[in-house]
């Protein structure tokens, strides 16, 4: 399929991104991204709350400025009571004005389910746009939340969660990825994620595909939420998690001393994950105290770019685990 | 043997329905068909973590897994000829060293005098470190949890074993009951499934 493009596409539906970016002038450019979901927890306030932290985060991940937002809503209307659609609404609009966006319009639809998300726009300087297309040699990567919430999903599903493990995850989805992205801006940055439906592992695959580069992580720096690992073990894991895990098989090496439920929690599929960013070398562990010290207290080096030695040993658009 | 047939059905269920079976009684040997990868992974992580031995083979689209408590992991592929024996696995590295669990469903030990029962438990709980690294997991429940919260006497000591690495659990249902959920100073609240599964996984079990 082709799709209609002209010259101020900076990033466009050729070269799968976070969002598609658009130049309206030679110092200012357009983010635009939508998302929207059913509901991952069964309050509708953090639902809402949820979404937005959701929809918001793509624009943060290209390096962008998030200014206006408009909703998106699926409502059984005849079905549920109302009080619940304003729940999500209010959890949404707080959100907003968490990260300081203002709703400007929204449009809704009768359906059988719940949906709700929302179209974001945002602004950038052309010249400062982050995609997922420039590792370099020598840059270490940089995870700003812990990984597991998908897997923790399931468990809540399942009735094995303590409510304390449901209230922190829940925190955790909602929480904006705009601190990271703002501590992010002072570093030489090469490339930039989120990490979403596809799990760590398909998003970061997408980022070694799309530079032509190997990466090495470091399995056992990965920030994790610790009750994800046994209830991977019991096998509370999303199918999506099976299906990133087999999408990108031939691309990861995987020495067999790394526990399978480890190799689960890096496919796991992410609800408003957190920020994948591949920074300069030596500037990785600064960028992790800057964000501890923003409050990102989950931020971690994860891994690096390994430099020509390994490149030349055939690891190029591989995954190590290590 | 058990035999369960969870296809058409979405994660967790097949999950859920195995544990249900699991629970209702206790067989020696369990049967699941399931109709996607992901429902046939899940089911034989849950089996293997509760003890399983499994073995998956494939009919027409459906996977058919087997757990049994002998034999060796094995997966069969859809046109291979004799079944190859995976190698020991890493979960043997740890095998010589016990596993106990000790479980306090009181904060007093005996009957008699209530408060030398006290002092007991705080010098058991004090003491309890000559286990060694064979200490695996502490289990709070009913007045048991009253030794997690703030004020109590060895909660100094408690917390000591939380920082060197042992897993201390506390029932969330007994904290809710007495109204203690905000006081708990140490342990993770938890509930009976996980209790179940320490117990079974466990070497040995002391209760108090």
């Amino acid at each position: 399929m082709t799709f209609p493009t002209d010259e101020n596409v900076i990033v466009g539906l050729d070269r799968a991104d976070d969002a598609g970016v658009y130049k309206i002038s030679e110092d200012c450019a357009l983010i635009q991204t939508v998302d929207f979901f059913t509901p991952v927890v069964d309050d509708p306030y953090w639902f809402g709350q949820i979404a937005a932290a959701n929809a918001l985060s793509d624009v943060y991940a290209m390096g962008g400025t998030p200014k206006t937002a408009m909703n998106l809503v699926a409502f059984p209307a005849s079905e549920m009571d109302l009080a619940v659609l304003r729940e999500i609404i209010k959890g949404g609009i707080d959100k907003l004005k968490e990260a300081g966006v203002v709703l400007v319009g929204g449009h809704s639809v009768e359906d059988k389910e719940i949906k709700y998300g929302l179209s974001v726009t945002g602004t950038i300087h052309p010249l400062r746009v982050l995609t997922k297309k420039n590792l370099r040699k020598g840059d270490r990567l940089v995870l700003t939340k812990a990984l597991g919430t998908g897997i923790v999903n399931t468990a809540i599903k399942g009735g094995v969660a303590s409510a304390a493990l449901v209230e922190s995850v829940t925190r955790l989805m909602a929480t904006l990825n705009r601190d990271a992205a703002m501590v992010m801006a002072d570093f030489d940055v090469g490339a930039c994620t989120d990490v979403t439906g596809f799990g760590f592992i398909g998003h970061l695959a997408e980022m070694v595909g799309g530079s032509g580069m190997g990466a090495r992580i470091f399995s056992r720096q990965v920030p994790i939420i610790k009750e994800a690992m046994e209830f991977a073990a019991m096998g509370f894991i999303p199918g999506g998690a099976h299906k990133n895990r087999q999408f990108r098989e031939s691309m990861i090496i995987l020495p067999d001393t790394i526990e399978r439920s480890l190799m689960d929690i890096l496919a796991d599929p992410q609800t408003s994950g957190g920020l994948l960013i591949s920074v300069r070398g030596n500037q990785a562990d600064e960028l992790v105290s800057s964000l501890k010290d923003k409050g990102v207290g989950d931020a971690a080096v994860v891994g690096e770019i390994p430099g020509d030695d390994l490149h030349e040993q055939g690891s190029a658009e591989h995954i190590w685990i290590v | 043997m058990k035999e369960l047939d969870a296809r058409g059905l979405v994660c967790p269920q097949p999950v859920l329905r195995t544990r249900a079976m699991l629970e209702e009684n206790n067989p020696g040997d369990i049967k699941i068909i399931v109709d996607n990868v992901a429902a046939k992974e899940n089911v034989q992580r849950f089996l293997e973590f509760q003890g399983f031995n499994t073995v998956i083979s494939e009919q027409g689209g459906d996977y058919l897994v087997t757990g049994s408590h002998g034999g060796k992991t094995i997966e069969r592929g859809a046109g291979d000829g004799a079944p190859e024996q995976e190698p020991a696995g890493v979960e043997e590295r740890e095998a010589y060293k016990k596993k106990i669990l000790v479980i306090c469903a009181t904060d007093r030990i005996g009957y008699g005098d209530d408060e030398l029962g006290k002092k007991l438990m705080t010098s058991f709980l004090k003491t309890l470190k000559e286990m060694g690294d064979e200490l695996w997991r502490l289990i709070f429940v009913n007045n048991g949890v009253k030794l997690t919260i703030d004020g109590a006497e060895a909660l100094g000591d408690l917390k000591s074993f939380e920082a060197k690495g042992l897993k201390i659990l506390v029932c969330g249902t007994c904290l809710a009951h007495f109204d203690l959920l905000e006081k708990k100073e140490v342990g993770e609240t938890t509930n009976m499934l996980d209790i179940i599964t320490a117990m079974q996984l466990a070497d040995k079990v002391i209760t108090m």
